[in-house]
């Protein structure tokens, strides 16, 4: 089996697109270039780039251990001030709370704050997308989906369908939805959004912005949001 | 706005240190971790597009700063260590894994300021800016494809060509992109 720079590059697309980790090739300058770019484009999906807390923690793990195998480095910083990092770990320079550019780009002003109501994502060029079947959500849960450029949590209320952004708005970590409670937890701050996509409660300073509304409708027995 | 608000949180640097950032100091490796992370994360996720090279690297470049930054330390100072860091790291994951020579002049385009920039976490903004600037095929077959989620298979059915035409009007959209310039991706 012959493989051209095309297929190879567009094997590298298929593994970023599906979160695998790609495939490692002998790639000459022309299909590294395009390598390079295609890890830009599939940072742009809303909230791509942005760590997981399980991912936080195994990389604060792998400083920790470091830190166990070299003693020496404690001159400069100590094992339980690494650990005691860790629960404030997702901070700073992030900022850019990424669906906050989204809605600015749509010529939205982005929400401040929790009681400042909430967004409603209408992309221009977005269209009706099914994300799951309606049988798949019963009354009384909430579900994860990812279409096109958002992950969404899409809420079946007593028999009503709804949809908000799963992203938490305060640092974009991916929100749990926990069914009894009628909340969707953040999993970083302590931060819990209701189904309305409004602000709980929080462990910080202020509140972060709700979660923007994503239209949603049932078309036959698919559910659909409306997104690029 | 947004990033003086998120900054009170972290605690250090306060808001009126990076106000003033040409002296502002990072006390310890704490402050450093913490305001640093996501940001170096964020930057190596972009190069590399895929979130299991990112926490690699992210990892990798944390622990040579940590084995070798002397601290306090002014925090431009740091940062600017950070991307040079992060700078080398990405050079040879691509020279060790895809056998790139040169790759590393590729990533001399990581602004030095890469993890100041309020515009971090711009990323679709810009890739939306570069995808209006290519010609409409290779615009179409990349919006298909990283926009839309289509397979090689679903974009060539929607263009009207060949899984194999798709796959090589894709490679050329790419390497058109990458020609128009990756410091729109950074």
């Amino acid at each position: 089996m012959t493989d051209s720079p095309a297929d190879r590059v567009a094997r590298f697309v298929d593994d970023l697109l599906h979160g695998r980790r790609p495939r490692r090739f002998d790639a000459s300058h022309e299909e590294v270039e395009a390598m390079t770019a295609a890890a830009g484009f599939a940072s742009a999906r809303v909230g791509a780039d942005l760590p997981s807390k399980a991912a936080l923690d195994r990389i604060h793990g792998r400083l920790a251990a470091a830190l166990d195998e070299s003693p020496a480095l404690d001159r400069h910083v100590t094992r339980r001030m690494l650990l005691r990092t860790f629960g404030t770990a997702a901070a700073a320079m992030v900022i850019g709370v990424a669906l906050d550019e989204v809605a600015t780009r749509q010529g939205k002003a982005p929400v401040q704050g929790g009681d400042g109501g909430s967004t409603v994502l209408m992309p221009d060029g977005g269209a009706w997308k099914p994300v799951a079947s309606i049988t798949q959500l019963p009354a009384g849960h909430a579900m994860t989906v990812s279409t096109g450029a958002i992950d969404a949590i899409v809420v079946n209320d007593g028999g009503s369908i709804s949809a908000v952004s799963g992203i938490c708005t305060h640092l974009g970590c991916k929100l749990q939805p926990d069914d009894p409670g009628k909340k969707l937890d953040c999993p970083c701050h302590q931060t819990a959004f209701g189904w309305t996509g409004k602000v709980l409660y929080y462990r910080l300073k202020t509140s972060p912005p709700n979660l923007p509304q994503i239209p949603s409708r049932v078309n036959g027995d698919q559910i659909e949001l409306f997104v690029v | 706005m947004l990033a003086v608000t998120e900054l009170r949180l972290v605690g250090s640097p306060e808001p009126d240190d990076l106000r003033g950032a040409e002296t502002a100091v990072y006390p310890d490796w704490e402050a450093v971790y913490e305001d640093n992370v996501v940001g170096i994360y964020q930057l190596v996720f972009r190069r590399v597009g895929n979130a299991a090279d990112a926490e690699d690297l992210a990892a990798e470049v944390l622990m040579q700063t940590l084995k070798t930054l002397r601290l306090p330390a002014p925090v431009h100072n740091v940062r600017a260590y950070l991307v040079k860091t992060a700078r080398t790291v990405l050079a040879d994951h691509w020279r060790r894994h895809y056998a790139a020579q040169d790759a590393a002049a590729e990533l001399q385009q990581v602004p030095p300021d890469a993890l100041i920039s309020p515009h971090n976490s711009a990323a679709a903004e810009r890739a939306e800016r570069l995808l209006s600037l290519l010609p409409d095929n290779f615009r179409r077959i990349l919006e298909l494809r990283f926009l839309r989620g289509y397979s090689v298979r679903e974009a060539a059915n929607e263009l009207g060509v060949t899984e194999s035409n798709a796959r090589v009007l894709q490679f050329r959209a790419l390497r058109k992109a990458a020609d128009l310039g990756l410091e729109v991706l950074t």
